[in-house]
């Protein structure tokens, strides 16, 4: 096996680092997220649809906290799932695609890819900052969508170069 | 999980029931069963988690002790990180299975207090810091690189 260029390496340990901070955070500091989201809703009550009626706001206010931290929550699977994945494929990358140009392309592809799970912080940001349908649109627009498409055009181009590849005359 | 479903809830509830005080039984049979159902919940909860996170641990530790393997400077370097990211990553999930065990016998939030404080905090700690302690090392490699 050779080893894939370490930047590549570097990216995907970040992530799973912070996939496993996230995780901590998240277990740790579950009251303080709930308090910090409830409070940036209150200075947004446009923006989150409160209306002054306290049965129909609450629920609001419960749906948008689970939407933060449901995309925390996303955040830590993914980091901590997308990032060895693209570990290993970057790794099959180095080690069985001969073509330089394509070696350098799929690396990209798998650079950008392996951020898709920083898709989900914003996802939590934005639902705080925009609301809740339209943050996750926007997430789901500009962040997921795109970060996402880089890893399976990845993972797409790493199938087509092997299924490529001659097989060796025996 | 699967296969003993039915004996593990069975176990579960019935050491419940004779820890009536521990899970705040009253004797009313509506309310008892709203509270069993509960921590049976989190009792099938924690041993879901524990099969999610060993089969995911399972991999970081194997792919992050390759990237120790590969990148650490020195072999006392590549044995610290290898040893800590093995037996963080190895131990922290372990501590789904001592919650859902703790569950039946002290209750749901006492179970996890002291997972928390036997395993989740020393062993995820652990891990948290080998994960960065070998960022640390890669950033390292790459600023000698450049």
């Amino acid at each position: 096996m050779r080893r894939p260029p370490l930047v590549v390496v570097l990216i995907a340990v970040i992530v799973m680092a912070l996939g496993e901070t996230a995780g901590a955070v998240m277990s740790q500091l579950r009251p303080q997220t709930e308090r910090y989201a409830l409070a940036r809703i209150a200075a947004s009550p446009a923006v989150h649809g409160l209306t002054g009626s306290a049965e129909y706001d609450d629920e609001v206010r419960a749906r948008t906290v689970f939407a933060v931290e449901a995309g925390l929550s996303f955040f830590h699977t993914h980091a901590e799932g997308l990032a060895p994945v693209m570990l290993v494929v970057a790794t099959l990358v180095a080690s069985l695609v001969a073509s330089r140009r394509l070696r350098a392309a799929l690396y990209a592809l798998v650079t950008v890819g392996v951020l898709f799970p920083l898709g989900y912080l914003g996802y939590a940001a934005a639902v705080l900052t925009l609301g809740r349908d339209d943050g996750v649109a926007f997430a789901e627009r500009f962040m997921l969508t795109p970060l996402g498409g880089f890893a399976i055009l990845g993972v797409l181009g790493l199938l087509v170069a092997l299924a490529a590849r001659r097989a060796p005359v025996s | 999980m699967v296969r003993f479903k039915l004996e593990l809830a069975r176990w579960a509830r019935g050491t419940m029931l004779a820890r009536p005080q521990v899970h705040g039984l009253v004797g009313v049979r509506d309310v008892d069963e709203q509270i069993m159902d509960e921590a049976l919940t989190r009792f099938d909860g924690g041993l879901r988690l524990f099969h999610m996170h060993a089969e995911g641990m399972g991999t970081i530790v194997i792919l992050t002790t390759m990237v120790a393997a590969t990148w650490a400077p020195t072999a006392g370097w590549r044995r610290a990180l290898v040893a800590l990211l093995t037996v963080g990553g190895a131990g922290y999930p372990l501590g789904y299975l001592v919650w859902a065990a703790l569950i039946p016998y002290r209750g749901v939030e006492d179970g996890k207090r002291l997972a928390e404080w036997l395993v989740w905090i020393p062993f995820g700690g652990t891990t948290i810091i080998a994960m960065w302690l070998l960022v640390a090392v890669l950033v390292m490699q790459m600023a000698r690189r450049s």
